[in-house]
């Protein structure tokens, strides 16, 4: 950025900050924008603006670094992006407006370029690093997913209880083969309950990866029963022409449980006091 | 290389505890129909803890044996498939259908028993 | 460091060392007990693949990398008579051997990428690959 581009913004510091401060106040509906207090909110407007004025003077890495530290702060404070990139283009205009003001055209193209350059470089930084939260986020996210997925409960000798929650893919369904699989072995299942009352939707995909963690449940040497059918479920099983024919099913895990220690010779049976 | 065969009452035995090539694979078919033939055996377990891997081929074999076995008037429970070998099997589309399975020897004797009876 | 292993196959028993070579280099490269079986797996069926229709041919094993992810990538080459059919021959239950006809189409589900280059009597070439969780 050249000297006197440099100069000139810092001649209309206060001009820019109290035009932008006006136009950002326009579209502050985001919840959380409107649950902080109007001080809160103007300081960070202000230490924002002075934010991006500080760069004006800095090259290269430096710039990085002022945008990236803040942004970790916006980030942690829970300001939305797109809130940002709003206030972004408005200061690119609030700015623009408030340096070209003569007639000499060549100087005022040059001004836009320059103030759309600095403008964009600002703008991508701050994406690349929302978006770089973002994906830890979600990574994070996947990782508790994987910690919290189905374990399989000895209940009584040889049965064993697996509830499954919430949606199953093709990620998840190869983990919760695998532990109904070692789980078995470990606690010497003869007959698991594969309990989906917690799964939202069995499409022909989820009944799939079911029907082949029952087939590889009967390879290993152990039966499965598919328990907690909900009549949704059931219809929707049906609808899609699903065929579970080959493996019991039984509406709710106490009947389930019933007809494994059925399956194991065993019976529950009332003391008589 | 041939995979011993143990006798014990009415049943055969197997305990599968080599890396199956194509060969022994055959061999051992031949081996247990011919074991059935001189015992009159009624039942068979064959133990598959030690086995790391079946393929197709493998599956097959194992899969000819027990319907052999079956016209032979014996009848086979495979045991101790690994949970890896499992969903491999799962995962190439072969579900050795109506192949009785058992957790462990034990187990598997229990199911052979049970199989008999009723 | 690449690691790769290399196996000829002229033999029954090239099937076999071909597997254990396999299963070796996927426990290095840190698969887990299933993924490694899955990986030995593809390999034999390759690996018979290559005895029972060209009698003779190589399966070459590698560490693969790709953006950030590591696998293991298997090549299985032959100068037999080719595939007539590739559509044919990843059918499930598409025999010509007298086998359960999983062999190819299992191939391709164990693994995570599956590539065919056939030319009817110059030979077969499949190349597969299966990327660490």
């Amino acid at each position: 950025m050249n000297q006197q581009i440099r100069e000139l913004i810092h001649v209309h510091k206060s001009t820019i900050t109290d035009e932008w401060m006006k136009e950002v106040e326009k579209f502050r509906e985001d919840d959380y924008l409107q649950s902080i207090s109007d001080t809160v909110y103007q300081n960070t407007n202000r230490e924002f603006v002075d934010m991006l004025f500080n760069t004006v003077g800095q090259e290269g890495e430096d710039v990085k670094e002022t945008i990236s530290n803040y942004t970790d702060r916006l980030i942690q404070l829970g300001w939305p992006l797109n809130y940002i990139i709003r206030g972004m283009q408005e200061f690119r205009k609030v700015a623009v407006e408030s340096l070209i003001r003569n007639d000499d055209q060549t100087r005022d193209i040059e001004f836009y370029q320059e103030v759309e350059d600095w403008v964009d470089e600002v703008v991508n930084i701050l994406v690349g690093h929302y978006s770089g939260s973002w994906e830890n986020t979600v990574f994070l996210q996947k990782m508790a997913l994987k910690e919290l997925s189905a374990p399989l409960i000895p209940v009584f000798d040889n049965i064993s209880v697996m509830p499954l929650i919430g949606t199953i893919d093709t990620e998840r369904a190869k983990q919760i083969m695998e532990n109904l699989l070692t789980g078995v072995i470990e606690h010497r299942s003869q007959v698991v309950l594969i309990d989906i009352t917690g799964v939202p939707v069995v499409d022909t995909m989820v009944a799939h990866h079911i029907i082949q963690a029952s087939e590889a449940v009967r390879l290993v040497g152990a039966k499965c029963i598919l328990v907690g059918i909900r009549p949704e479920i059931a219809q929707t099983i049906v609808n899609l022409g699903i065929d579970l024919g080959k493996f019991p099913t039984k509406s709710s895990l106490k009947k389930g449980i019933e007809s494994a220690l059925e399956m194991t010779s065993h019976q529950i049976v009332e003391i008589e006091e | 290389m041939r995979i011993p065969i143990l006798k014990l009452h009415d049943y055969l035995l197997i305990s599968v505890q080599v890396d199956l090539d194509d060969q022994t694979a055959l061999q051992f078919q031949e081996d247990v129909l011919n074991k059935i033939h001189q015992e009159g055996s009624r039942g068979v377990v064959i133990d598959l803890t030690s086995v790391d891997m079946i393929d197709s081929f493998i599956a097959k074999v194992l899969g000819d044996v027990v319907d052999m076995s079956n016209l032979m008037g014996a009848r086979v429970v495979l045991t101790g498939i690994q949970p890896a070998v499992a969903i491999t099997l799962i995962d190439m589309g072969i579900v050795l259908e109506e192949v009785p399975t058992a957790l462990d020897l034990e187990q598997g004797l229990d199911r052979l028993q049970q199989e008999l009876e009723g | 460091m690449q690691v790769q292993t290399h196996v000829d196959i002229h033999s029954e028993w090239g099937i076999v060392a071909a597997r254990q070579a396999g299963r070796k280099l996927a426990r290095e490269i840190g698969f887990g007990s299933v993924d490694q079986a899955r990986v030995t797996t593809a390999i034999s069926e390759l690996a018979r693949n290559i005895y029972l229709y060209a009698n003779k041919g190589q399966i070459h094993i590698e560490e693969a990398t790709s953006s950030g992810k590591r696998g293991i990538k298997i090549i299985a080459t032959d100068e037999g008579p080719g595939i007539k059919d590739v559509r044919r021959v990843m059918e499930d239950g598409y025999t010509t051997s007298g086998g359960l006809g999983a062999g190819l189409p299992g191939v391709k589900r164990l693994m995570d990428e599956f590539k065919i280059d056939s030319e009817p009597d110059e030979g077969t070439t499949i190349t597969t690959v299966k990327w660490l969780r």
